[in-house]
């Protein structure tokens, strides 16, 4: 019985999505600007997230005054007040450069969100990904998109005709430069194993016990690092450095402007959280020593899973930044090209030979 | 090489905090804590000392009754020195502090009365 | 007679080296340089001045450095003031060493007059000296972290700051300015109790200070940050006449309390803190250890002191009149503040008002041997060079 009702939901669900249905697109265009509104959602948890548990390292008691006691509508309070505040343009600034800067920023965190499947609905044997869409070299588009966003940095810094902008532009170059190698060849070496470049058939490949932290550790450290590196946060966030360069490319940003660009870094930080979980912490899969308690994995067990881990990559990453100093560009560079980027080379070898065993 | 970092900082989460939700907790000040002024009716022989020493003449002797301390507590700095020298210890200073802020300038002149705690 | 053309040619040419024009050596730029204002309202300290950089790239070339922005006139204040009224003037030189202040003016004061507190009195006063070093330090080295990125680190010591506050409030009923010491003693003594509350808070920061100098050693990001940077040599100190931590990090163990010691010093056995290279990480190490030593100081004042007066029996003033009149001369006495060597060399005639008071801080060497250490750095290393000097302006000013 509830299988054949499945089976009708299914069909009706193939009926409405699908390419037969005229309306097609534009319900999947609904969808998309639902799935659009639960991303800002998770980024208003991030900034939650960051704020209580920076307060929990630092014996203080954090956000509790909007939202209950936990404070847990904070950013709803930060929104407003930045909607309301004075849009001041400076007079020389290069107008449409700097005016479209963060909107470059917010847009290409938004285009990451088509590809990431976040969990997936596993019914009667087959798992239905819950992606927007799905493609074959999603994995790619992923890390060709997130570069898109150290544009934005680059036109906010030069278009403010500012030194401290300048500065910090030019920095942003240099270390997007270095990192954007070691992520890629991490990520191809994963690629390689798998053999495919589906994002889905890679946390597919993973079981529940061989996920590729485990199997590559070297590849798991160097994308932690380059993936910090990537998402611009301490210790690699020269380019907002506060004590030397006032506020960076950020400078001459006021009200929603500003809004828009910090709102974009979270919600990279969340979408890149949610490709390190997928592609090497076994994305949606059980994890190895749950196995014993013989739980199935139907309905939207997954995505509980798969939200799980993703808190706590989050909170790993929020660890970072307030545990450790920041470090000076010139020592970024040096660790992006001496360091991470032999590593690897040494990497992707070892990911060959991974590769070679696997297809047996 | 960094992990002494890390583990110092997931230590302290499980610690409890030290901060406290202002303004529902008050703040607990010492027992010598140097507040707003209060003055003693009997002591007072309305000598003028106070009025003499205070750095920055925020004390003035007026007429109320006998002659009695009027502070002005936008200039005052709670530095103590009036209350050292009262020769029979007439001024003291309490542990109230709250009250020294207001946004009207003319509210913040105790008079005699007020610093006696006779009226509001 | 002096042509008036010639004197206004040579007043223009004196403007024009004083003014903030590219009409001087250093603002003249090529074409792969330029100019960057660490502007009055600067993050790297609070108090404003401001630094000038010639960089090329990012790398700095040249500095030029401009203080006077907080200059209030308070050596002038002090001559309108009488004695105990410039007490609480001295207190607002530099607000975190408050102590510090107070004894240097108390002693010059105490040496004209030539009378000495008694030894309780000036235990009590070592006592409150090493608690105002230890919670100076701490916010020192917390405000040198956030210049480096390391916030946790700040929020650390402003904790431990706190506990240390509240037993300098038990005693003096104020947490910044205290206006403590009289001129022959102390304003009240150490309230009952005290004593086991002190022993805790200092066994506690002792523990958390070899926790904090662990994870400084520990830290190979900080270590990348601060190890060989800003290092200054023994001639670069001795040449801008800098005291305190500062010397003490390059292997100097010039100490005033054991070179010139007041108070009771001389029974008091402690070590002098030095370190070997004069970069940012062993002045950091010097002043953590400066908290531990400070520690260890104020356990021994307690063992050590007697019941007994707090003011000497005879004295030339009567304890409760405002004013008094000090017999004309002139004195100076050395302390040592947080930051160095302090002292005011007071010049009296006679009234109960001073004639001159001239303050010696050692702030002000401070800042005059930063642009020195700042050719061909990284613009990123000058906010850390310039923090773990520990320099505060409102003392450079006055």
């Amino acid at each position: 019985m509830l299988e054949e009702q499945m089976k009708i939901l299914i069909e009706a669900l193939y009926l409405v999505f699908g390419n037969e249905n005229p309306w097609g697109p534009w319900v999947r265009g609904v969808v998309g600007l639902c799935a659009m509104g639960g991303i800002m959602v998770s980024a208003m948890f991030a900034v939650w997230l960051e704020r209580k548990y920076a307060s929990d390292i630092q014996s203080r008691i954090g956000p509790n005054r909007v939202g209950g006691k936990y404070g847990l509508l904070q950013l709803i309070a930060d929104a407003i007040k930045l909607f309301t505040k004075e849009d001041i343009k400076p007079d020389k600034v290069d107008g449409p450069v700097w005016a479209a800067a963060p909107v470059l920023m917010f847009g290409s965190a938004l285009l990451m969100i088509i590809a990431i499947p976040f969990g997936a609905f596993i019914f009667n044997g087959t798992t239905y990904p819950l992606a927007v869409t799905q493609f074959d070299i999603s994995i790619l588009y992923l890390e060709a998109v997130s570069a898109i966003g150290i544009i934005g940095i680059f036109m906010a810094g030069w278009g403010s005709n500012n030194k401290f902008s300048v500065i910090a532009a030019f920095r942003n170059i240099a270390r997007m430069i270095g990192y954007e190698v070691a992520l890629g060849l991490t990520i191809v070496s994963v690629v390689i194993v798998t053999g495919s470049l589906n994002i889905v058939d890679i946390v597919e490949a993973q079981g529940s016990v061989v996920w590729f932290a485990f199997v590559m550790p070297l590849g798991f450290v160097i994308f932690g690092g380059s993936l910090i590196a990537d998402m611009g946060r301490v210790p690699f966030d020269q380019n907002e450095a506060e004590e030397e360069l006032i506020a960076g490319w950020g400078t001459e940003y006021s009200g929603m402007r500003f809004g828009l660009a910090y709102f974009a870094e979270y919600i990279h930080m969340v979408l890149g959280s949610c490709i390190a979980v997928l592609i090497f912490l076994g994305g949606w899969n059980m994890p190895g020593f749950l196995i014993d308690l013989h739980i199935p994995l139907i309905g939207l067990l997954p995505v509980g899973i798969f939200l799980a881990k993703w808190v706590l990559v989050m909170m790993f990453v929020v660890l970072i930044r307030w545990a450790l100093p920041r470090i000076r560009i010139d020592q970024v560079t040096s660790i992006g090209w001496k360091i991470l980027f032999p590593l690897a080379m040494v990497n992707l070898v070892w990911a060959a030979m991974l590769g070679l065993v696997w297809s047996w | 090489m960094v992990l002494k970092n890390f583990e110092e900082m997931i230590k302290n989460t499980f610690r409890p905090s030290v901060t406290r939700l202002c303004p529902e907790v008050p703040t607990e000040v010492s027992d010598r804590y140097r507040g707003m002024h209060k003055l003693d009716r009997d002591k007072c022989i309305g000598c003028g000392i106070c009025a003499g020493t205070c750095p920055t003449r925020a004390i003035r002797i007026v007429r109320y009754g006998r002659w009695f301390p009027m502070i002005d507590f936008g200039h005052c700095m709670f530095c103590g020195l009036c209350v050292d020298q009262c020769p029979n210890e007439a001024l003291t200073m309490t542990k109230e502090y709250t009250e020294a802020i207001s946004p009207d300038r003319y509210a913040l002149i105790y008079g005699p009365a007020q610093l006696m705690g006779e009226e509001d | 007679m002096v042509n008036k053309h010639d004197v206004k040619k040579r007043m223009r040419q004196l403007a024009a080296e004083y003014i903030h024009e590219p009409q001087q050596e250093a603002y003249k730029l090529d074409d792969t340089e330029m100019m960057l204002h660490i502007g009055p309202q600067n993050p790297i300290q609070p108090g404003p001045f401001l630094i000038d950089l010639k960089i090329s790239g990012e790398t700095v070339r040249d500095s030029k450095l401009y203080m006077g922005y907080g200059h209030k006139g308070i050596e002038k204040i002090l001559e309108s003031m009488t004695y105990i009224q410039g007490l609480p003037v001295t207190d607002r030189i530099c607000y975190l060493s408050s102590l510090s202040n107070n004894e240097a003016y108390v002693s010059s004061v105490e040496r004209l007059l030539d009378i000495e507190p008694p030894e309780r009195s000036q235990y009590i006063r070592v006592i409150m000296q090493e608690l105002s070093r230890i919670q100076s330090h701490l916010l020192g080295t917390g405000e040198y972290a956030t210049d480096l990125g390391f916030v946790t680190m700040f929020l650390f010591m402003i904790r431990e700051r706190e506990y240390v506050l509240g037993l300098i409030e038990d005693i003096t009923g104020a947490r910044i300015t205290h206006c403590f010491p009289r001129f022959g003693g102390v304003r009240q003594d150490l309230p009952d109790g005290w004593r086991e509350k002190a022993i805790d808070v200092l066994s506690m920061i002792h523990e958390k200070c070899e926790m904090y100098k662990e994870l400084f050693s520990s830290d190979r990001t900080y270590k990348m940050r601060t190890v060989g940077i800003g290092t200054l040599t023994k001639e670069d100190v001795m040449k801008a006449g800098l005291t305190g931590p500062s010397l003490r990090a390059t292997g100097i163990d010039y100490d005033v309390r054991k070179v010139y010691p007041t108070l009771v010093y001389p029974d008091i056995d402690f070590k002098v803190q030095t370190a070997e290279n004069g970069d940012i990480f062993d002045r950091v190490m010097v002043r953590v250890n400066e908290i531990q030593e400070s520690c260890w100081i104020i356990e021994q004042a307690l063992d050590q002191i007697k019941p007994g007066p707090l003011f000497p029996d005879e004295l030339p003033y009567g304890r409760r009149t405002p004013s008094m009149r000090v017999p004309p001369g002139d004195a100076y006495v050395p302390i040592e503040d947080p930051r160095g060597e302090m002292a005011m060399y007071i010049v009296s005639d006679g009234t109960d008002k001073p004639y001159r008071v001239k303050i010696r801080g050692p702030a002000f060497a401070l800042m005059q041997g930063l642009p020195p250490m700042l050719e061909n750095v990284y613009i990123a290393d000058v906010p850390a060079i310039a923090a773990s000097m520990d320099s505060c302006n409102s003392e450079v000013d006055r």
